[in-house]
């Protein structure tokens, strides 16, 4: 297994849309790094009035985690399309050049290569959200500085260095888990075309269905809400709560593994009955 | 028998593209398999390797079902499906490695392969600065990199240059020689002719005709012969009006008809009482003339 992971990582990486996210994220973070530090003075000044005469603010207050944790609440949305560009040509990508006829002659069953490509479309994914976390995290220490974190969210939070470190670890690898999941979607629609666009479209067009569900305050939408798998995006944003609630983090994991296992399944029936007539 | 395929049937849609196909390919032989386009021999080959899931039947290799033991029946199996389509931005020695790392193999046989076809120099280059024929070269080597028993190859001369077909025609002799049974499928009969033992036909799906292919040839009922005639014209035309010639017609200064074997003295007599010299009378039954004459292309 391990052999045929190390062969999809291999496809991965000969793929210039692999690249897409990683050059996206390197042009951009270092901008936003950038942008917060020659505009960070007016940021700085709203959080220091936010938290008005209550604190002292020792220091600056702005520095890589706070910068880490605004960069993370932009770019939520706009993960899963980076994701989805490596995700969709994991299966679609073997049909529409015809390298199915060569792999899935040989012995090895279609279960193991179709897991194969599970796992390596996970390891891609979670690459990706490491480089953002070393690009907002790692440069933006080096630019930003240190110090602890002030979070705003229904009241005021401040995190000292030590676990700062900790929750953004903890929520960081929670991303990794919800954009898996993104890819695991992806993934389920690459098992069934033979063009990798086709994948990302109707990937990205569920989950922004499933935003706007979420965004409408009608009754019909919000009591449909526990039931779609988006709802349960956010829980990264669960790290910077004090204290950290577990059960429902807990609870957002089960269900999204619950949809993954339901994606995986279809991926599995599709994929081992599909005949390959390209 | 190492491969057999057991009432074989697969639709697609109302369309019937393999109907209840049997064969038997036996041990040791070089087995050529014959139809005209969407004759459904592409669809046996994909069901053949697991492709495509038949609808009714199964395919056995070694006896064991390729439906239902993937796996264990494909172990010894090389195959080469209608294109070599590779992994274009990576090189040919990479592209071999990735498929041996899926055979569970080392790769001490990469080497050897790409020797075997004569791509051994050019190892390192990527797949895309490959020539179509270099690309269908490392089709092969990708099939045999499993040192199979048992060779599938569909179209294997597909874009080659006469050279490169004689090299894959050596190449299917030399591999057969060692001991290694070759099923193949082409539409150049006279590279089939040349290099297969045994040979099938199906038509529209369906079975027309298998055997060794020296029986199917001699047991031929429908014979192409060669006279050489003088006067030329004038033979055409006598023969053209006889109507148990089923077709005649002139090449390179001789007259090729097609005619029962019976019917050959005939056409001596005939051109004799018409005072047409006959230099030589060639029997020239070929692959062609028989797999005309079965799959009803005949227009004689």
């Amino acid at each position: 297994m391990i052999g045929l992971i190390h062969n999809e990582l291999l496809k991965i990486t000969g793929r210039w849309r692999s690249y897409i996210g990683f050059i996206g994220i390197a042009i951009l973070m270092p901008l936003i790094l950038w942008g917060f530090s020659y505009g960070g003075g007016e940021i700085h000044d709203e959080y220091a009035q936010e938290l008005g005469d209550n604190f002292i603010v020792v220091g600056s207050i702005f520095n890589a985690f706070l910068a880490t944790y605004i960069v993370m609440n932009a770019f939520w949305i706009h993960m899963p399309f980076l994701v989805a560009l490596a995700a969709g040509d994991a299966v679609a990508a073997e049909g529409a050049a015809g390298t199915f006829r060569i792999i899935l002659t040989r012995s090895t069953s279609r279960l193991k290569i179709l897991f194969a490509k599970l796992f390596a479309t996970w390891i891609y994914t979670a690459v990706l959200i490491l480089f953002l976390a070393f690009m907002s995290l790692g440069i933006g220490t080096l630019w930003l500085g240190s110090g602890d974190l002030i979070v705003f969210d229904k009241g005021i939070l401040i995190l000292d260095q030590s676990e700062a470190w900790i929750r953004m670890a903890l929520s960081f690898g929670l991303a990794i888990l919800v954009m898996c999941v993104v890819a695991t979607l992806c993934f389920m629609f690459s098992t069934m075309v033979n063009n990798g666009i086709g994948p990302i479209v109707g990937a990205i067009f569920l989950i922004v269905i499933g935003y706007i569900i979420m965004a409408i305050p009608i009754d019909m939408f919000e009591k449909m809400e526990p039931y779609i798998f988006v709802t349960y995006f956010d829980v990264w944003q669960q790290a910077f709560k004090d204290p950290i609630p577990w059960d429902r983090i807990i609870k957002s994991l089960s269900i999204l593994v619950l949809y993954t296992a339901g994606f995986i399944g279809v991926s599995i029936a599709v994929f081992l009955q599909r005949d390959i007539k390209s | 028998m190492i491969l057999e395929t057991k009432n074989l049937s697969k639709s697609f849609g109302p369309r019937k593209a393999v109907d209840n196909l049997s064969l038997k390919i036996p041990e040791g032989s070089v087995f050529g398999f014959l139809g005209p386009n969407g004759s459904g021999k592409s669809t046996t080959i994909r069901m053949m390797t697991d492709l495509i899931c038949p609808d009714d039947g199964e395919v056995l290799i070694n006896g064991l079902s390729v439906q239902n033991n993937h796996h264990q029946a494909l172990v010894g199996v090389g195959a080469f499906i209608e294109r070599a389509d590779f992994y274009k931005h990576l090189s040919a020695k990479t592209n071999l490695e990735m498929l041996a790392r899926m055979d569970g193999k080392g790769f001490d046989n990469i080497p050897i392969v790409l020797e075997r076809v004569g791509l051994f120099e050019r190892a390192n280059d990527k797949v895309k600065h490959y020539s179509q024929g270099m690309r269908q070269r490392l089709g092969i080597a990708q099939a045999l990199l499993a040192k199979p028993e048992l060779l599938i190859l569909d179209e294997p001369t597909n874009g080659l240059d006469p050279q490169g077909m004689k090299e894959i025609r050596d190449l299917v002799r030399e591999l057969n020689s060692e001991g290694i049974t070759i099923f193949i499928s082409s539409h150049l009969l006279d590279e089939v002719q040349k290099i297969c033992s045994h040979v099938a036909i199906i038509h529209l799906g369906k079975f027309i005709i298998s055997g060794k292919m020296e029986d199917l040839l001699t047991e031929s009922e429908l014979f192409t012969t060669e006279l050489r005639v003088h006067p030329i014209e004038k033979a055409k035309t006598i023969l053209e009006s006889q109507d148990w010639i089923h077709n005649c017609e002139e090449r390179t200064g001789s007259l090729f008809v097609n005619v029962l074997q019976e019917k050959i003295p005939e056409i001596t007599t005939l051109l004799t009482q018409h005072e047409c010299k006959i230099k030589a009378i060639i029997p020239k039954t070929s692959l062609e003339d028989f797999y005309l004459s079965k799959t009803g292309k005949n227009n004689g």
